[in-house]
């Protein structure tokens, strides 16, 4: 509903919506290490989505009173902008992004092999595999990215896919 | 619980060199710090089993956190 408040955000509605939606779009970021079990802070939400979709995705956020900051076009430029009212929403929106290493990450690749996670009946959320949740960790290699794909690591090693 | 820093200009969020980061992330993992994070997954995962609670309860915990130390609003 326009206009809702972060105070009223309700994060169910909130990814029911984008679920409903159809948008290709990936939970990266912190929150995803939360849903794989991994408990870290984070104030935000980020996302990846296919880059011919912002409007779709857009409309999904509206539902919670979430506005983008950019048009579509000015967004699809910049490969990123941010929906936000009180919540705070990163969106990445790239055919593919290099990591500080110099490896291209598409987002079809990463979309192929996604892992879905059932956040209640009828609201999925597509999470990228371990290893491409790592490499998104790499587009910036900002400290608290690193310690993240330390935790990552961890699980994966206990076989965390 | 690991927190995210305080401003986004603080120590956790600068952007470091190729080389400190690869120093970073080849450092092996010890032993003790593999079992202190999988113990905490362990509990995580045992204390709220589905991943709408894992969420709600990072919810919770960051708005406790930012009240706690009064300086979260600024960063992400």
């Amino acid at each position: 509903m326009p206009g809702m408040r972060g105070a009223e955000f309700d994060e169910l509605t909130f990814f029911r919506a984008i679920h409903e939606s159809g948008v290709r779009a990936l939970l990266i970021g912190r929150r995803a290490l939360v849903l794989l079990g991994l408990p870290v802070l984070t104030a935000d939400y980020d996302f990846w989505i296919a880059i011919d979709q912002i409007a779709i995705f857009n409309a999904a956020a509206a539902q919670c009173g979430l506005q983008p900051t950019l048009d579509p076009e000015t967004a699809r430029r910049r490969g990123r902008y941010v929906v936000e009212n009180d919540e705070h929403v990163d969106v990445l929106v790239a055919r593919s992004v290099t990591t500080v290493e110099g490896v291209q990450v598409a987002f079809e690749d990463v979309w192929v092999q996604r892992q879905t996670v059932t956040l209640a009946p009828g609201i999925e959320v597509q999470l990228p595999a371990v290893d491409d949740l790592i490499l998104t960790k790499r587009f910036a290699d900002r400290p608290k990215d690193l310690e993240d794909i330390r935790l990552l690591r961890m699980l994966k090693s206990q076989g965390q896919k | 619980m690991t927190a995210d820093p305080p401003d986004p200009g603080s120590f956790h969020d600068r952007v470091l060199g190729p080389a400190e980061a690869r120093a970073y992330l080849d450092a092996p993992i010890s032993e003790a710090e593999r079992e202190e994070v999988l113990a905490l997954v362990h509990w995580f995962r045992r204390r709220y089993p589905t991943p709408a609670e894992r969420l709600a309860y990072v919810r919770r915990a960051y708005a406790r956190w930012r009240r706690t130390l009064g300086i979260g609003a600024t960063f992400r």
